[in-house]
């Protein structure tokens, strides 16, 4: 496992996160950084597509609650985590492998420091599954939401 | 939605159709609110960091309203339409405007002189107040030669009249010194239209070839009852407040003047209540006697600004409602009081028409008489200068504010319509664009009319409650310095944040001009996939996506007049049928998706 380094897959808002400093410059320190304007705009089929496309993990930085330029992109955004967490574990993906955080950081600093330390925390659990899951068991998962 | 002036002339121009927030609505200037608190919202929050972004906002806001920071201190129009009002208390956006003139007022010095060749025609601007100032300030920038005749020795007319605790005199003097100088404007002052040989036919053998009489209303009005001018007013102890206001900003008026005198002043107007407070702090014991009632909401309710109210309640000035004047009363030559008989009804069908009640007087006993009832323009120059109709109007088109009589003659700002600063201005702005279409010739009225159209309140989870603004204690603020404290940087960011720019993307893009994105990305429904579900409005927070019947079936549609370009509705679209025309995004994120294999 030494030779692991997972990938983490980070969309941001720039309402909220690096909006002061040159975005070259930061992608720079960041990897698989994908600014956008507003976290609501992230779409479970992008989410899907990531983990399809071999990331270990995504990290969602929108802005800080009450807070989002387009009034609740923000918690559009933190409803699809929690819901996809959900489908995810079902075809056995850990939840840990998505993360969203609402807050703020204009210079940006922090968001190498964000996705590092998930990385740190991804490189426990080993890579992500890729392919269906043999044990998944898709009814068992969603029992218990309420079946609405 | 527009109504027709009736001007004589049967062709009537269409409206232009504008979307505008309703603070921009609000805004005489249409001043770019929506864009500028975005931007302000994202400067840096280290104060050296943000001096240059908050110089950059003061440059696009003087570039069209070049008494902005002004406005910082003494307008605020636009907060009493600003859709959070009943949501949590209107954006401060006037405070936000305080907060850029701390640094660009000082700015202002070190601009140089726009470098614009003036080979235009010669216009004379009569009246240097706002709105003969913002008229030069535009016509200058085109190029033309603007002289401003100022019948004082000094610029800003009427603002010279506000008190220094709502408008510094350094920040006045400092913006209208500034702006002449930057606009490259001649200034000839105590030159009087009317005394000597000033005259609009010697104006123009002098080779101007249009002009803007701004000149206001520099005479008070006299107090009346029953439309009798009241005997009176020539007792010692009486005076105006217009006059007053005029020697307190002279400093002619001693600190202490007032100091054991019951001052009453009468009238119900800010201006009122600038006499009211300014005589208090001179040491009166002040009471204002006003026509009106205190409910502002009702059709009679006083007209002065709630702040201003509550101001002078906290400094101890007694405010009668509901009374008018009907005797003044003397002994020896000197006043002694006031008969005043309760006020039934101050407006009705017709206009201002007090009706008083003369069974239910009440004697008000004071040493000092201030009468704050309004102000009168130079009506003989009017007539001299053959300005009236045969009513005794200003006979001026209201769309262009150009003189029936004399074509070349504009007319604007108090003198035709008493009003706010920024009303002035507002005229000032019309005048400069009609004095251009005259004098190239081209057609007076096309496109200049405005249908305005206003927005709701986008959805929302939370409403933040407004921020306090810390006035100084009554006690401690018995002088002329500003009490009201302004923003700190941090403060300012999070009330600019609090703006929830309910207004359009296209008369703002403020994400656009600081790189955020290219360009608005419109948003496309694709007919053949959508279903109708409606999932889109649900998620729209603007009002923006609704359902259609089309071709036979239940389809979704954007107004693209309130869509933001969110993508909120794309994201929750189940069947793919919404997408973001000429966004990056997808692309980018497609791309990363590859390199991760």
């Amino acid at each position: 496992m030494s030779d692991y380094e997972p990938k983490v897959v980070c969309f941001s808002c720039k309402f909220g996160w690096g909006y002061l400093t040159d975005e070259d410059t930061l992608s720079r320190k960041i990897d698989n950084w994908v600014p956008l304007i507003c976290t609501g705009k992230i779409d479970a089929t992008h989410i899907l597509d990531a983990f399809k496309a071999g990331a270990d993990g995504i990290l969602i930085l929108g802005c800080p609650e009450g807070d989002c330029h387009y009034q609740d992109g923000n918690y559009e955004a933190k409803k699809r985590v929690y819901l996809i967490r959900r489908l995810l574990e079902s075809a056995g993906i850990e939840k840990e492998r998505i993360r969203i955080v609402l807050s703020a950081d204009p210079e940006g600093e922090s968001i190498p420091r964000l996705v590092d330390e998930m990385r740190r925390e991804l490189a426990k659990l080993g890579p992500a599954r890729k392919g269906p899951a043999k044990e998944r068991k898709p009814k068992e998962a969603i029992k218990g939401r309420g079946g609405k | 939605m527009w109504k027709t002036e009736a001007t004589g002339v049967p062709h009537v121009e269409p409206a232009v159709r504008q979307c505008l927030p309703p603070c921009q609505i609000k805004c005489p200037i249409n001043e770019d609110i929506q864009r500028t608190n975005v931007l302000i919202s994202l400067l840096p929050d280290d104060p050296d960091l943000a001096k240059e972004g908050m110089l950059q906002i003061g440059d696009y806001l003087y570039d069209k309203n070049p008494f902005f920071n002004i406005c910082g201190y003494i307008c605020g129009l636009c907060e009493l339409e600003c859709n959070y009002l009943k949501k949590g208390g209107a954006i401060k956006r006037r405070l936000l405007k305080r907060f850029l003139s701390d640094v660009y007022t000082e700015h202002l010095r070190e601009l140089g002189e726009l470098k614009i060749v003036k080979d235009k025609e010669k216009v004379a601007v009569i009246g240097g107040g706002p709105g003969g100032l913002m008229c030069a300030y535009h016509l200058g920038r085109k190029g033309y030669q603007v002289t401003i005749f100022e019948a004082s020795d000094r610029l800003g007319g009427a603002l010279w009249l506000v008190p220094d605790y709502r408008l510094p005199k350094d920040i006045l003097q400092t913006t209208v010194e500034n702006l002449v100088r930057i606009a490259g404007i001649d200034v000839r002052y105590n030159s009087k239209l009317g005394a000597g040989q000033l005259t609009m036919e010697r104006l123009k053998n002098e080779g101007f070839k249009a002009a803007f009489l701004a000149t206001g209303l520099p005479y008070p009005r006299v107090l009346t009852f029953e439309r009798q001018s009241l005997e009176g007013q020539d007792l010692a102890g009486v005076m105006y407040g217009h006059t007053y206001l005029y020697e307190v900003s002279h400093n002619n008026i001693a600190a202490d003047y007032f100091k054991g005198k019951r001052v009453i002043v009468t009238g119900g107007g800010n201006v009122a209540f600038d006499v009211a407070r300014s005589a208090r702090r001179q040491g009166g014991k002040v009471t204002v006697v006003a026509l009106e009632r205190e409910d502002k909401d009702h059709r009679d309710g006083i007209p002065a600004d709630e702040e201003e109210i509550r101001g002078a309640w906290e400094e101890g000035i007694r405010i009668v409602y509901s009374r008018g004047v009907r005797r003044i009363i003397g002994q020896n030559g000197r006043f002694k009081g006031i008969d005043c008989p309760a006020c039934v009804s101050v407006f009705d069908k017709e206009g201002f028409n007090p009706r008083f009640d003369c069974t239910d007087c009440i004697d008000l006993e004071g040493d000092v008489l201030i009468i704050t009832v309004g102000q009168a323009p130079d009506r003989s120059m009017l007539q001299k200068e053959d300005l009236l109709d045969e009513h005794g109007r200003l006979d001026v088109d209201h769309l262009t504010l150009q003189s029936r009589s004399k074509p070349w003659v504009f007319v604007g700002g108090d003198i035709r319509r008493v009003g706010f600063m920024v009303e002035a201005m507002g005229e000032g702005l019309v005048v400069a664009e009609s004095i251009d279409r005259y004098l190239r010739g081209v057609d007076m009225k096309e496109g200049r009319r405005r249908d305005y159209e206003g927005y709701q309140i986008p959805l929302r989870r939370d409403y933040k409650p407004e921020p306090r603004v810390p006035w100084m204690p009554p006690e401690d603020r018995m002088h002329f310095k500003v009490f009201e404290q302004g923003f700190t940087l941090k403060e300012a960011i999070a009330e600019a944040r609090r703006c929830v720019t309910c207004g359009p993307c296209l008369s703002c893009k403020a994400c656009v001009s600081i790189g955020f994105q290219k360009s608005l990305s419109p948003v496309e429904v694709d007919e053949t996939r959508c279903s109708g579900c409606g999932h889109c409005v649900y998620v729209c927070n603007y009002y923006s996506a609704h359902l259609i019947s089309a071709g036979g079936k239940i389809v979704s549609e954007t107004d693209m007049f309130r869509c933001k370009s969110c993508g909120m509705c794309v994201a929750a679209c189940p069947s793919q049928a919404r997408r973001m025309v000429d966004d990056a995004t997808a692309e980018r994120i497609a791309t990363l998706y590859s390199s991760l294999a």
